[in-house]
């Protein structure tokens, strides 16, 4: 039963060309949309006498707005500290807490993994409220500070349990075998199992970046003043005010916050996909 | 996994057994490595939540001094018909969604499970809209819904498919259906790729044996592949639907509550409580009230976390 070249080429493109093709485009258009306003300029961002879908005369205008009118590059630097030291301090935490999850057996140590599962539960929207009591009390209220204590209550549950699941994948063979030849437990465990976990690691790290990056609603509530406006509350708060909007700002801002992201993204694409899963489907 | 730390001790028996404080053993290297975070977490999780319990007894306006007042802050809040009404909606956006994200998930997942040219570029393109910081995609779409140039209802217009514009983000059902959309279109990509690394574990031979026995493909898929990969489908739906009902970041953008509270979700009320009006109290009120639902969910993902460790 050998099937035809018309029918192979009819039934790939029923399945899967012809319908994944509908669904990316309504999954991307969004982005093409936003980079298209972000290069229309004022004139034609409301002119809809050309083809609205393809920008005619290509401007910057938008991005120098950012830079010139609004302290973008601010917003963008207090994102990227604040982000980035989140980062950091809770994939040390959690790469810890990980490899013990999945490894070390001692009393207690279950019950251990299902309350910080539970504190992965646990939604942002319960916590506003009370953590700006306790921000309070230690002083970091209003100030930048204040999100880089805070962050790390979403980011350590959700990385130490996407690590657990990574650590697991992981023989302990190799680990065991450098302790018969003489390595110390910790040493076993940095030298051999640690370069092992890179792609788990490197996948909640970028994680663990874009929620930051992402965060609005603790970034709204716990900081005030201009200077320390990050970049989601900064775009929000100076370009879409009720009474008039910048479009074309905001769309060249959104672009702007998004790019980073992607390029890590399609960088680390393959360790990403392989890190994500293993986390969410054996965690 | 059969194999732990006691069994490296088992395998050199000329090593001595290491004291009980030794990092060599399990047990205080664990706690070692595990105590910042759990630390941390009872500072900065555990606590503010008995804060919370205790704001939400409590009248406590911005700034102001905390007097007890029992359940005062219920019994208000429950009196109000707009409390009811975000119940209502809570309930309606997260079914709403996540029944869209798991059928919605599971078909594509199905798509793309199989060999074809460009499946790892496809693969990745999928999961763009869940990679993009959902701020940032929320202000495309909220440009693309805007009452006055939504894109959508101009090229409709175009195409002669629609006369008069579609009130998006207007009118109550439509603005609704628009915050269950939005999610779902952020949410299928994860949905998508959780299942297929799923299906993708289910061994082919089944496939071949069960097509052997005369099983058709939705057969295959429904009575072989789907009793496999419910495990990942119960822990996603549960974690999407705690996610989903919590939600606060895209329809404060999109719709902050309107038009006339028809999207009015759990986080939004208690943001407008305490930032609105400065009402911490019946702020915290608002997101235990949340809790019921909460804790039904995480009883359930931590029972089908323990059966999986």
């Amino acid at each position: 039963m050998r099937q035809s070249a018309l029918r192979r080429f009819l039934n790939a493109l029923f399945l899967p060309y012809l319908p994944l093709l509908i669904v990316l485009f309504v999954l991307l258009f969004p982005f093409y949309w936003m980079v298209l306003t972000s290069l229309k300029d004022l004139k034609e961002l409301f002119d809809y006498t050309h083809n609205p879908l393809w920008v005619h005369a290509p401007s910057l205008d938008n991005y120098r707005f950012l830079f010139e009118k609004v302290t973008f590059g601010s917003w963008a630097i207090n994102s990227l500290w604040v982000s980035a030291v989140t980062t950091v301090i809770s994939l040390v935490l959690s790469v810890a807490g990980g490899y013990t999850l999945a490894r070390l057996r001692f009393r207690g140590v279950t019950t251990i993994g299902l309350l910080i599962f539970i504190t992965y539960l646990v939604p942002r929207t319960v916590m506003f409220i009370p953590l700006a009591q306790v921000l309070a009390q230690i002083g970091l209220l209003g100030k930048i500070g204040a999100l880089t204590v805070v962050y790390p209550t979403f980011l350590i549950p959700f990385c130490t349990w996407l690590l657990t699941g990574y650590f697991r994948t992981i023989p302990i063979e190799p680990e065991e075998c450098a302790m018969i030849d003489g390595c110390s437990r910790i040493g076993a465990a940095i030298r051999i199992t640690l370069p092992m976990a890179v792609p788990g690691i490197l996948t909640a790290g970028i994680f663990a970046f874009t929620l930051s990056w992402n965060e609005l609603l603790y970034a709204l509530v716990y900081v005030s003043g201009e200077g320390n406006k990050t970049l989601p509350v900064g775009l929000i708060s100076n370009l879409a005010q009720r009474d008039f909007f910048n479009w074309g700002p905001l769309m060249a801002g959104a672009t702007l916050g998004s790019i980073p992201v992607m390029l890590v993204y399609f960088y680390f694409m393959d360790h990403y996909v392989t890190g994500l899963t293993s986390g969410a489907v054996k965690g | 996994m059969k194999l732990t730390s006691a069994s490296s001790t088992r395998a050199v028996p000329t090593v001595r057994r290491s004291p009980w404080w030794s990092f060599h053993r399990d047990g205080p290297l664990g706690y070692l490595l595990i105590s910042p975070s759990l630390l941390f977490l009872l500072f900065m999780l555990a606590y503010p939540f008995v804060i919370a319990i205790i704001l939400s007894l409590s009248q406590k306006r911005l700034g102001g001094p905390i007097t007890f007042v029992g359940f005062d802050n219920f019994a208000k809040l429950f009196a109000t018909t707009r409390f009811w009404l975000t119940v209502k909606n809570s309930l309606v956006y997260t079914g709403g969604a996540l029944l869209f994200k798991f059928a919605g998930g599971l078909a594509l997942a199905q798509l793309l499970n199989r060999e074809f040219f460009g499946k790892r570029l496809a693969t990745a393109l999928v999961l763009l809209p869940w990679i993009i910081p959902s701020v940032f995609s929320t202000l495309a779409w909220w440009w693309m819904l805007d009452p006055a140039n939504s894109i959508i209802n101009i090229m409709f217009k175009r195409w002669g498919m629609i006369t008069t514009s579609i009130p998006f983000l207007v009118d109550a059902t439509w603005a609704m259906g628009s915050l269950i959309f939005l999610n779902v279109w952020r949410g299928v990509p994860f949905f998508a790729i959780t299942f297929l690394a799923a299906l993708q574990t289910v061994p082919d031979e089944l496939h071949e044996a069960s097509k052997i026995d005369g099983a058709n493909a939705w057969q295959r898929f429904w009575r072989v592949s789907f009793p496999l990969i419910i495990p990942v489908v119960i822990i996603v739906v549960l974690i999407s639907t705690i996610s989903t009902l919590a939600d606060f970041e895209v329809p404060y953008l999109l719709t902050k509550g309107g038009p006339r509270d028809a999207t009015m979700l759990f986080g939004l009320l208690s943001y407008n409580y305490a930032l609105g009006v400065g009402q911490l109290g019946i702020g915290a009120a608002v997101s235990l009230a949340m809790l019921p639902f909460l804790a039904v969910l995480v009883i359930l993902a931590l029972v089908q976390v323990r059966r999986e460790t």
